[in-house]
């Protein structure tokens, strides 16, 4: 599968003008042939949403949706959004679209709250990672902090999860000699992902400034088994185009399959275990 | 401790300072020069991402700043081929001292920094400019600026540096030796340097700090890495007295929705 990620800085707050980048992209991505293209969390609205959060969120009625549908025929979509599916109530979600449909959504769990975030304030968690198709992969998504919780992408992986998408909007912070060390965390955890959950993992962070908070960019394709085999740049916009196989996932598997040899039964036993004593 | 990398670290804030002008409908950048480390590392940086066309420096003497200054100011701005203009603020501060005498040398200080920042934000409407900030963080924490003065600016782009680290930068920048060797002063009267008056280097200083704010060790491991109590209750009381400096003057509530307590907006709304 053909598969590109946009590396952008949305407009804080200004849906219409990220409507019409997403908009352009999306076309441009149908024009080059590629068959899925993943935008980074929040990619419709920016991050810092604050008060924001409620003058913009969009609703499961509103107009948006439609145009992404229509533009679903074509090409397989993920985007990030805050949703309100209830009177006030939103979540921080990714949406999925397909061949003219909205067909999955994942509402964000972790949601940080700490330090700069306080996206607790603004967002309902969601409670559930449920897989879904795109072609032929079964498909799971986190959502920034959701990919620092390896027992999260875990729940993925028993799902026999053949793609693993993150979307981000993580700030740059930590600097030193050897740069910024948030970089890291994520190609650790892609890392991760790629050789003891063999999965293929893309990761899709956001570029740009809100108020002085500087987001990193440097998305990644991580091959099934193989590592991080291509990166987009730092800082800077970017767009990264990678092929997916699934049959990477297979010859990852019978290299050394942690797959078959996982005891889930066994995790749950002890977590209750643990959990009751 | 406190190395960078100097690439990555010039990137962002490139990127950055280009991020801040355009978002905000200007191309154009203008900064007070003094002939000092910060402003010298700022202009380099504003050079490079708006180049000289669009960055332009104002030189703002006082009768008793150091003749040294307005000839490194000079250098700067002829290295990284920048526009300038030299405006000397004495008239204008003498005017009000005149009628209004000071009763000690920081109210004169104050009260340059402050005419500096008037003519600054006059001269940004003149050339379509934002104010750019040359505060770092050593200076922000410690409370060691003026109120709506030097601290005025539209935005800080070494504000999360501490001295040492920009000395760092400015030598990756290449700002002339002269400027990165001499002791950092705010030139406020002769013979003064920051820290003769802040009471400790900036070596010390920014390592006391960075352990403090950045990595919050408590006084104790603080004082095993051999720094004295005294001293460090002395930085940390002057971080707290200055707090006043790092916020907007509180709003009294009333209402439902009250401005800087709950009407929350960053500044980048919308744009």
């Amino acid at each position: 599968m053909k598969v590109r990620a946009i590396q952008f800085s949305p407009a804080l707050g200004n849906i219409e003008k990220n409507m019409e980048f997403h908009t352009a992209k999306i076309t441009q991505a149908i024009r080059d042939g590629r068959e899925l293209i993943v935008f980074p969390e929040l990619s419709i609205s920016g991050y810092h949403l604050k008060d924001i959060a409620s003058d913009i969120a969009l609703k499961k009625d509103g107009r948006q949706w439609r145009e992404f549908e229509k533009l679903s025929k074509k090409i397989d979509i993920i985007i990030g959004a805050p949703l309100e599916e209830d009177a006030g109530i939103i979540y921080n979600t990714a949406l999925y679209f397909s061949k003219g449909k909205w067909r999955h959504t994942h509402r964000k769990v972790q949601l940080p709250n700490y330090g700069m975030f306080e996206e607790r304030m603004i967002f309902k968690p969601g409670d559930e990672f449920r897989t879904f198709k795109i072609g032929t992969m079964t498909t799971g998504i986190l959502i920034c902090r959701e990919i620092l919780f390896p027992m999260l992408a875990y729940l993925y992986f028993i799902q026999k999860t053949d793609l693993l998408i993150g979307i981000s909007n993580s700030p740059q912070r930590g600097i030193g000699k050897d740069g910024i060390s948030s970089f890291q965390l994520w190609e650790n955890m892609g890392y991760v992902f790629s050789q003891f959950y063999q999965q293929n993992y893309l990761f899709v962070n956001r570029v740009g400034f809100e108020d002085g908070i500087g987001f990193g960019g440097g998305s990644f394709f991580a091959r099934a088994g193989q590592g991080i085999c291509q990166k987009a740049k730092v800082v800077d916009e970017d767009v990264l185009d990678a092929e997916i196989r699934p049959a990477d996932v297979r010859r990852a598997r019978l290299s050394s399959n942690y797959l078959r040899d996982e005891q889930p039964q066994l995790v749950l036993k002890e977590l209750q275990r643990i959990l009751h004593a | 401790m406190l190395k960078i990398r100097c690439d990555l670290v010039q990137k962002i804030l490139v990127t950055s300072i280009r991020d801040s002008i355009h978002k905000n409908g200007f191309k154009n950048a203008i900064i007070g020069v003094s002939g000092g480390l910060d402003s010298a590392v700022v202009l380099a940086l504003c050079r490079k991402a708006l180049g000289a066309r669009h960055t332009f420096a104002l030189l703002l003497p006082y009768r008793v700043s150091s003749p040294a200054s307005l000839d490194h100011g000079k250098m700067v701005c002829a290295k990284f081929k920048v526009p300038y203009e030299v405006i000397d603020i004495s008239p204008a501060v003498d005017a009000y001292f005149d009628r209004f005498p000071a009763e000690n040398r920081l109210q004169i200080g104050n009260k340059c920094a402050r005419e500096r920042m008037s003519v600054l934000y006059d001269f940004s409407v003149r050339k379509k400019a934002l104010v750019v900030g040359t505060s770092n963080k050593s200076e922000i924490l410690v409370g060691y600026s003026t109120q709506f003065g030097d601290a005025a600016a539209a935005f800080l782009p070494i504000g999360d540096l501490y001295k040492t680290q920009v000395f760092e930068l400015a030598r990756h920048l290449d700002i002339p030796e002269a400027i990165v060797a001499k002791m950092p002063s705010a030139d406020l009267w002769p013979g003064q340097t920051d820290e003769g008056e802040i009471g400790i280097t900036y070596k010390d200083l920014d390592i006391i700090l960075h352990l403090m704010i950045d990595r919050r060790w408590d006084e104790g491991e603080i004082v095993e890495r051999g720094y004295p109590l005294p001293l460090i209750r002395r930085i940390n009381k002057m971080i707290v007295n200055s707090q006043f400096k790092r916020t907007m003057p509180p709003v009294v509530k009333l209402h439902a929705r009250t401005v800087g307590i709950d009407f929350r907006y960053l500044r980048d709304w919308n744009k």
